[in-house]
């Protein structure tokens, strides 16, 4: 992958180190403190070099020239973000630290509020353009320098000598950190963490409380259990499913979930609860199976040794991480197990909702075992299609067509920049659906993209969330998509299948919906194409809105 | 004292153990450029604790004479 690290002050040790380290192509930039220069002059050598992310690391004491009297800092840090937020491109991710202010200057200040306000206005600006742009995100490196230390952080002499800011180990840490964020942009998270109870959640056992209660409180090690499970609830609001396999009575466990005064996960929280006597490889497939999630999406944590290395021998493709030996390293062995495994570069209003819209599939799940048929159960979701304006939901949309596998017919990937083009463009069409049914909203779940620039117009990208599939509903959405454009004019569409090693399910797709192939693409894919006014009566039981 | 200083500067540099030595000149070491030269004299300071005034610091080109202004020989 191609970065960039552009800085107002001497980062060539960083820059050195990302080179040689990593496998990383990293742009070296003549000099320091042009970064604004290089990002508006598009013949520059960064424009030619262009990397896929870049980093500014601004360091906040050079760009208020050290001035300590905050109405004129405040006025600087805003020329800045104004020029930086002009020079923005779709096509690369930004990163920018957040703020983290040294100087002399402020030392001798009998006002202690005067930094964390200046850096607060730095804060200011990013939260601002951190709404306006999906492909800025925060690069935490004030964190990183209060975990240090100033004292061990910042260094003195290299900063008169050659203006490098950072020691050499706060260099090596912000290596490291630049190695993570970059990572993520290119990696697939895991879904799904699924949990033991017993000395996991809390220390001791359930069901014995008569002999002993279980330990879970605010003091010694029933407060490490309850900042895991704090650890717990902040990954799942982010959208990290969680799990319970556990054996232990049901009524046991959930009266102490329900009902225990220093639990912080309560019911539900958990996507699903599988508790019973069962072996725990049957309930985690079963489990995946039924949130349609795949077993190689699941990372699993247990105290037990023998647990683990059943998991690891029977389903090899669940991730299964070493648990800590003493409650006190619980909450930190948690949020490794976060940045290892489920942190995403950025988390969209869709995954603060998963766990209500999975924990709801049960509910559905409920109703199909009641219904006297597979049509009868459909009938009674009571399900409506609503189609939302693509634009608007720029990231989900990009979610949906980068991160869908299974249910899409071309798997074809795009960045911010390109689909922000096919947004604009007049030849093309998008489409977003969201389905919403009896037990709640499923989300903005399908995006489709259509060219409309030939004679008859062509889906070129077709992707649903496994969420909803096997609900017919992309019946009712291929019929919306085919009224749409025949009240445009056209009467003939195209589709594409690109088989991939996921999309089989799809493979029948097109035929299903009575379009005829017209002719094998070298791809090994194939186009189908339909007349419109021809198309057969489709079955589905969705109220199209 | 000369030992730490000398494994100091490889590590800066990130050349085999054994490549400095009290006779090195800085400029036969490829590694140690001007940037390189300014992390030594950094480093020194922050993790030895040997601070070597900064207008020397920026004149000195040899380990011999790097060694002479920390006071070591």
């Amino acid at each position: 992958m191609k970065i960039a690290v552009l800085s107002n002050v001497n980062m060539n040790v960083l820059i050195r180190l990302l080179g040689k380290e990593t496998d990383m192509e990293v742009y070296e930039p003549e000099g320091y403190g042009n970064e604004l220069g290089l990002l508006y002059d598009t013949d520059s050598s960064y424009y030619a070099f262009n990397p896929r992310i870049t980093f500014m690391l601004m360091d906040l004491s050079e760009i208020t020239g050290g001035e300590t009297g905050i109405d004129v800092a405040a006025e600087r840090v805003r020329v800045w973000f104004n020029q930086f937020s002009g020079a923005l491109r779709p096509e690369t991710v930004y990163y920018v630290s957040d703020a983290y202010l040294w100087g002399y200057g402020f030392e001798a200040s009998g006002d202690y509020g005067i930094k964390r306000r200046l850096e607060n206005i730095w804060m200011e600006c990013l939260d601002r353009l951190l709404l306006k742009h999906d492909n800025v995100r925060v690069l935490p490196y004030a964190g990183m320098i209060r975990k240090m230390g100033e004292e061990n952080a910042f260094s003195c002499k290299m900063w008169y000598m050659g203006k490098i800011l950072l020691s050499n180990d706060a260099q090596k840490r912000l290596c490291s950190l630049i190695v993570h964020k970059a990572e993520l942009e290119e990696r697939i998270p895991k879904k799904i963490l699924f949990l033991d109870l017993d000395n996991t959640l809390w220390g001791g056992l359930a069901g014995e409380n008569d002999i002993t209660p279980i330990n879970l409180s605010d003091e010694h090690s029933g407060l490490a259990y309850k900042n895991l499970q704090r650890v717990l609830l902040q990954m799942q609001r982010e959208g990290v499913l969680l799990g319970i396999v556990s054996k232990n009575n049901k009524e046991d466990a959930m009266d102490i979930i329900e009902k225990h005064p220093h639990m912080v996960l309560r019911p539900d929280a958990f996507a699903v609860k599988k508790i019973n006597w069962e072996s725990k490889d049957k309930n985690i497939a079963e489990a995946c199976a039924e949130l349609n999630i795949g077993v190689d999406s699941a990372v699993f944590f247990d105290d037990s040794p023998s647990e683990r290395s059943l998991i690891k021998a029977m389903l090899p493709e669940v991730a299964v991480p070493d648990f800590p030996d003493r409650p006190e390293a619980l909450a930190d062995a948690m949020l490794e197990i976060y940045h290892t495994f489920f942190e995403k570069a950025f988390v969209t209003a869709e995954d603060m909702n998963k766990t209500r819209q999975y924990a709801q599939n049960t509910e559905r799940r409920e109703l199909l075992e009641k219904a006297e048929s597979f049509d009868d159960y459909l009938k009674g979701l009571e399900m409506s299609l609503i189609r939302e304006k693509p634009a608007a939901s720029a990231d989900r949309f990009l979610q949906l067509v980068n991160k869908t596998n299974q249910f899409n017919l071309t798997t074809r990937r795009y960045n911010s920049g390109e689909l922000s083009e096919i947004f604009e463009s007049a030849s093309k069409r998008t489409f977003l659906y969201r389905v919403t049914d009896k037990f709640g909203d499923n989300g903005q779940v399908a995006a489709l993209i259509a060219d409309v620039s030939g004679e008859a117009p062509v889906i070129e990208e077709f992707a649903m969330s496994c969420r909803v599939m096997g609900r017919h509903i992309e019946h009712a959405i291929i019929t919306d998509v085919e009224r749409r454009l025949s009240e445009e004019g056209f009467l003939r569409l195209k589709g594409i299948y690109i088989p991939t090693a996921k999309n089989a399910p799809v493979a029948g797709l097109y035929d299903e919906l009575g379009y005829k192939k017209n002719r094998e693409l070298s791809d090994g894919g194939a186009e189908y194409e339909i007349e419109i006014a021809k198309a057969p009566k489709r079955v589905y039981y969705v109220n199209i809105i | 004292m000369t030992e730490k200083i000398l494994a100091l500067i490889e590590e800066i540099l990130k050349v085999p153990e054994g490549t400095i030595t009290i006779d090195t000149e800085a400029c036969d070491i490829e590694e140690w450029d001007s940037l390189a030269h300014v992390m030594i004299i950094g480093e020194l300071e922050d993790k030895l604790g040997i601070s070597i005034p900064l207008d020397e610091a920026v004149e000195i080109t040899s380990v011999r004479e790097l060694l002479e202004k920390a006071g070591i020989q």
